[in-house]
């Protein structure tokens, strides 16, 4: 998996590309803890992740109580249609902030 | 048969309808997965399945055939909800070959693939293998160790035992696939159940099993070569599996001799 930051707004963009699986989190989670104590909102891009299993959702999951606990939140945006229905099946898309887009 | 994803069909909108209303025509696909104590890796290849085949406007039902799961791996399952997923529930567990025979024998499909839980042959290799049964194939394989399979993640112990259980297989028991244990494998509706219906091997092996039966009904099998991923919390233990194959190879000659397979080439006409 691939991940890109983009730090020049004041909501961090991380943008995801390729599976997400427990090969990736490690990389996943040095990236995201880098902004973990920041009071702001950090911008997940899903939009070119073609498969997520469990370990990647958990991790997803830490990321995001993290921020909350810190005052933000981990948006997730734009997730491909493979995503949004792991999501649904999972019902994690009621636990995220989910954005149509970035 | 379509091998192609249809763009026009809105994917959520496709989806939606396949999750939640029983199809009103029989499928033209059915997906099988064999599940054993995979509570927590099989809904998100359900989701992915699911996602897939739905862009594609063609009936499909997916059937998760389970192998006497002692997790809750079944109740998971039912809990989604989906109006076109079955789930088999089996009392107790047999084998990879056992579910996958019980999933491929209920599948009502014109075209039925078997696929493992772990998504470690991501379904959008499902089209290329449906391309070689368009093109006249019986069977179509996914192979890992064909020129153009992207391989992501095998160990080297698991390459050096499927390298050494590969040359056993074509120089000794005289299969020419280069891969016959990818869990990702295609059949025509007759075909699965001409072999199916004499597939002895509830274990790991049953799919050399099936590859052998196939060769001995002059079916024609495409071996396509395939992304495929070592998925995390693999359960298959190779040095188990090595001894666990000869042995099966040994069996199957003797089937054969005692003619256990007798009816085969007939069912496949009939």
């Amino acid at each position: 998996m691939e991940i890109a930051i983009e730090t020049d707004s004041p909501s961090p963009l991380v943008t995801l590309t390729g599976r997400f699986d427990s090969f990736e989190t490690a990389q996943f989670r040095e990236k995201m803890d880098q902004f973990a104590d920041q009071s702001h909102e950090i911008r997940v891009h899903l939009g070119a992740v073609n498969f997520i299993d469990s370990s990647g959702l958990a991790e997803l999951v830490r990321s995001m109580k993290r921020s909350r606990e810190a005052g933000g939140d981990v948006v997730l945006c734009a997730p491909s249609q493979t995503v949004r229905v792991i999501l649904e099946l999972t019902r994690l898309d009621m636990a995220f902030t989910i954005r149509p887009d970035a | 048969m379509n091998s192609s994803l249809d763009p026009n069909i809105d994917k959520s909108i496709a989806y939606r309808s396949w999750a939640d209303h029983k199809i009103d025509q029989p499928p033209e696909w059915s997906v099988v997965i064999p599940a054993y104590n995979e509570s927590e890796r099989v809904v998100p290849t359900v989701g992915a399945i699911a996602a897939h085949l739905c862009r594609s406007g063609t009936p499909w039902e997916l059937i998760v055939a389970d192998d006497g799961s002692t997790d809750d791996t079944v109740e998971v399952l039912n809990g989604l909800g989906l109006a076109n997923m079955r789930v088999l529930v089996a009392e107790q567990n047999r084998g990879k070959g056992s579910a996958v025979r019980r999933g491929m024998q209920a599948a009502s499909g014109n075209i039925v693939l078997f696929a493992d839980a772990d998504q470690s042959t991501p379904i959008e290799q499902f089209e290329t293998l449906l391309k070689a049964l368009d093109n006249g194939a019986d069977v179509a394989i996914g192979s890992r160790s064909m020129e153009g399979a992207q391989v992501a993640n095998k160990s080297a112990t698991r390459k050096l035992f499927s390298h050494g259980l590969n040359i056993l297989v074509r120089f000794g028991f005289g299969i020419p696939y280069q891969d016959t244990q990818c869990g990702f494998k295609m059949f025509t509706a007759p075909a699965a159940r001409a072999l199916f219906a004499h597939q002895l091997i509830d274990q790991f092996s049953f799919d050399l099993e099936i590859l052998y039966l196939a060769r001995k009904a002059n079916m024609t099998v495409a071996e396509i070569p395939v992304e495929w991923i070592d998925a995390p919390g693999s359960t298959v233990d190779p040095a188990k599996v090595a001894v666990e194959f000869l042995k099966d190879m040994a069996v199957i000659r003797w089937n054969d001799i005692r003619g256990r397979y007798r009816g085969l080439t007939h069912d496949l006409s009939a």
